[in-house]
């Protein structure tokens, strides 16, 4: 019956006596398993922040390129890539944090600005808000009032604006502490050169254009030996030219004088163009007239000796008679067709008549002299 | 166990990253660096990319701005070979060329580099003093110099800089042009006088050319009335000519076809407005000789 193993434990365990249990080893049970779920709590803690950490550290690395930008990833402060692979296009990229990786954006789509105003006049910052010009000094300061030279030797006031894009953004950002200012000393270069070869007049008005393209000629020129990495757009350079105050009404006066002389050239010129046409016209009626008399010439004494053919037989079969024949009826015809006819009968002494006239030149009622006896 | 192991792994990457710091560095695409051990030189880094080093105070690094820094020299006065005053003033790329000089030179401070190379631009501009005014500014570019001028400055500068100071100068230009104060007024006053000579010109040119245009005009406007007059007479001449072939037929009768003419002519030069003087022996008023004096008697005859 002891051995029954279907006999439950307890009931065995019921059998002995039961031992007393000790108080403060069942104080340290607890506490032990308190820490150790402290430990474990803390420790689950710690793996959720490495978690997020983990997750940090790998979302900080993401980063943006903006449309009108590339990037260039620097890994311990060398380029990512070779040649053009080292340029990031716009959109969504990856890199180790700083300082492992870094980037550098270059605003390549944008249109930089940059002015030169070493050659311009100064102008308080009054006169600026007012848009005044200076007052004449008499003479200007080296280092205040910007001005250049012309080729001429005058002094002229000239300024210009580049503007340029970033072609090669590996050169620009990485071979020039600062490329845009040294665009700038390049454009003040540009414009002292352009105007050192140029007449003062030719800058100023005669030949503007071929002065800003020289500008730009030179700026190309400087920033291709540069390898500045920028790109300049024909037209880009534009340049603006002002003669100085002091001289000013001296250049306006030459241009009205230059202008008044024009006036008199094409005044001349239209003189001349209706001078020649008017005789281009002339001439055309005096030909024209030649050959009407020419024709008519020809015509009539075709007519005439056609005529004469005709008269001719009537002639010779009685000479004396054709002519009396037509010598009356030419008479008849001028005295009907006459409109002042008059008859001087024959003087009794048989001496002829002396006749007085007083003729005008366009005689409207010709006045008959009364002859008067000698 | 498994603590341990999250607990190495950490320490271990603080390890790395520790032991990184003090024996690596980074030298930047821009950059340029000098490695000194104790004081002494030790080497030069011109790669960019991560480097080894002993920690500090073993080893120092001095790192170095490698891109091209501009400098601009303000304005100087000097004096051309033809005795004519000039203020210039000139800008400068420069770069660090040889670390270790530029470390020796100017114990890395690029402010004292930019002074010495100041200076030395400074001298480079008496180079001016070789040349004429008209090099520099001339309307005449066969003469102008411009550019020529540019290169010796540089040439001056790169000669003295070159492995002195560490530093290379790459570029060099004119970047301002002008006259001492006392000189543009007087320029201003030249300018005035030429203005003055060029209204002169420009007013006497424009009447001359205003004359000398209508005097063409007139002898071409003379030339064809001329030349029109001419083939006129050329026409009528060969009018003449062909109507004399109708002549022939007049030859008949030449008194015939003289009679004829004169009859035409009288009755052409009496066809308008004539006044016609008539006396007794005109036919056929000479038959009226009777009725004045002796009636009839013409008439008779």
């Amino acid at each position: 019956m002891d051995n029954d193993p279907s006999k439950p434990e307890h009931e065995h365990g019921a059998a002995r006596p039961k031992p007393a249990p000790d108080p403060a080893h069942g104080v340290e049970d607890v506490s032990a398993g308190a820490l150790s779920e402290a430990l474990r709590s803390s420790f689950n803690v710690v793996k959720l922040l490495m978690g997020a950490l983990v997750l940090a550290f790998v979302l900080s690395g993401v980063f943006t390129v903006k449309p009108n930008q590339v990037a260039i990833k620097l890994r311990f402060g060398k380029p990512v890539g070779v040649g053009d692979g080292q340029l990031l296009k716009p959109g969504l990229h990856w890199k180790f944090p700083y300082p492992i990786d870094d980037v550098v954006y270059v605003p390549v789509g944008e249109t930089h600005t940059v002015t030169s105003t070493a050659g311009w006049y100064y102008q308080t910052p009054e006169e600026a808000a007012a848009g005044q010009k200076p007052q004449p000094q008499g003479m200007l300061r080296a280092g205040v009032d910007g001005y250049t030279l012309s080729g001429d030797g005058d002094i002229i006031h000239a300024r210009a604006t580049l503007s340029y894009r970033i072609k090669d953004p590996v050169s620009y950002v990485f071979s020039f502490r600062n490329a845009t200012n040294l665009l700038q000393h390049v454009l003040d270069n540009a414009l002292f050169y352009a105007s050192a070869r140029f007449t003062a007049d030719d800058a100023l008005y005669r030949n503007k254009l071929a002065f800003q393209e020289s500008v730009q000629a030179r700026v190309g020129q400087l920033v291709d030996h540069l390898k500045l990495g920028v790109k300049i757009e024909s037209g880009e350079v534009r340049t603006d030219t002002q003669a100085p105050v002091d001289v000013v009404e001296a250049f306006n006066n030459v241009v009205k004088a230059e202008n008044q002389g024009n006036i008199k050239v094409q005044e001349a010129e239209t003189y001349a163009r209706g001078a020649t046409n008017k005789a281009a016209g002339d001439a055309t009626v005096i030909l024209r007239g030649a050959t009407t008399a020419s024709n008519y010439l020809v015509t009539t004494i075709a007519a005439e000796a056609d005529r004469f053919e005709k008269l001719l037989p009537r002639y010779e079969a009685n000479p004396e008679l054709f002519i009396q024949r037509l010598l009356s009826e030419k008479m008849g015809q001028i005295l009907t067709n006459a409109q002042y006819k008059v008859f001087l009968p024959e003087r009794p002494d048989g001496k002829p008549w002396e006749l007085r006239l007083q003729l005008s030149k366009e005689p409207d009622v010709p006045k008959k002299e009364t002859p008067k006896p000698e | 166990m498994k603590r341990n192991l999250i607990t190495l792994i950490t320490a271990a990457v603080l390890l790395v990253i520790f032991v990184c710091m003090l024996f690596t560095f980074q030298v930047r695409q821009t950059e340029v660096a000098v490695v000194t051990t104790f004081g002494e030189y030790s080497r030069s880094i011109t790669e960019p990319g991560l480097k080894g080093r002993l920690p500090w105070p073993i080893q120092k690094v001095y790192e170095f701005d490698n891109r091209l820094q501009t400098l601009e020299r303000k304005f100087d006065e000097t004096i051309t070979k033809d005795q004519k005053n000039l203020v210039i003033a000139v800008y400068a790329g420069w770069r660090v060329a040889d670390p270790r000089v530029f470390l020796e030179s100017f114990n890395g401070d690029m402010a004292k580099a930019e002074q010495k190379l100041e200076e030395i631009i400074r001298n480079a501009k008496s180079i001016i003093g070789r040349y004429n005014f008209s090099d520099l500014i001339s309307t005449n570019l066969a003469e102008l110099k411009f550019d020529q001028i540019e290169k010796e400055m540089l040439d001056v500068v790169q000669a003295q800089v070159k492995g002195t100071y560490g530093i290379a100068v790459d570029t060099m230009g004119i970047k301002q042009l002008g006259l001492p104060e006392s000189i543009t007024s007087i320029v201003f006053e030249r300018m005035r006088a030429e203005r003055q000579q060029l209204i002169a010109t420009y007013q006497s040119e424009g009447d001359r050319d205003a004359k000398n245009i209508r005097a063409d005009a007139d002898a071409q406007a003379n030339k064809i009335l001329a030349e029109a007059s001419g083939e006129a007479k050329k026409v009528l001449g060969e009018a003449d000519a062909k109507a004399s072939e109708y002549y022939e037929a007049f030859r008949k009768k030449p008194e015939l076809a003289i009679f004829l003419m004169q009859l035409n002519a009288i009755e052409q030069s009496l066809k308008d407005r004539a006044y016609l003087i008539l006396g007794p022996q005109t036919p056929p008023f000479n038959l009226l000789n009777g009725a004045a004096g002796d009636s009839g008697s013409s008439l008779k005859k």
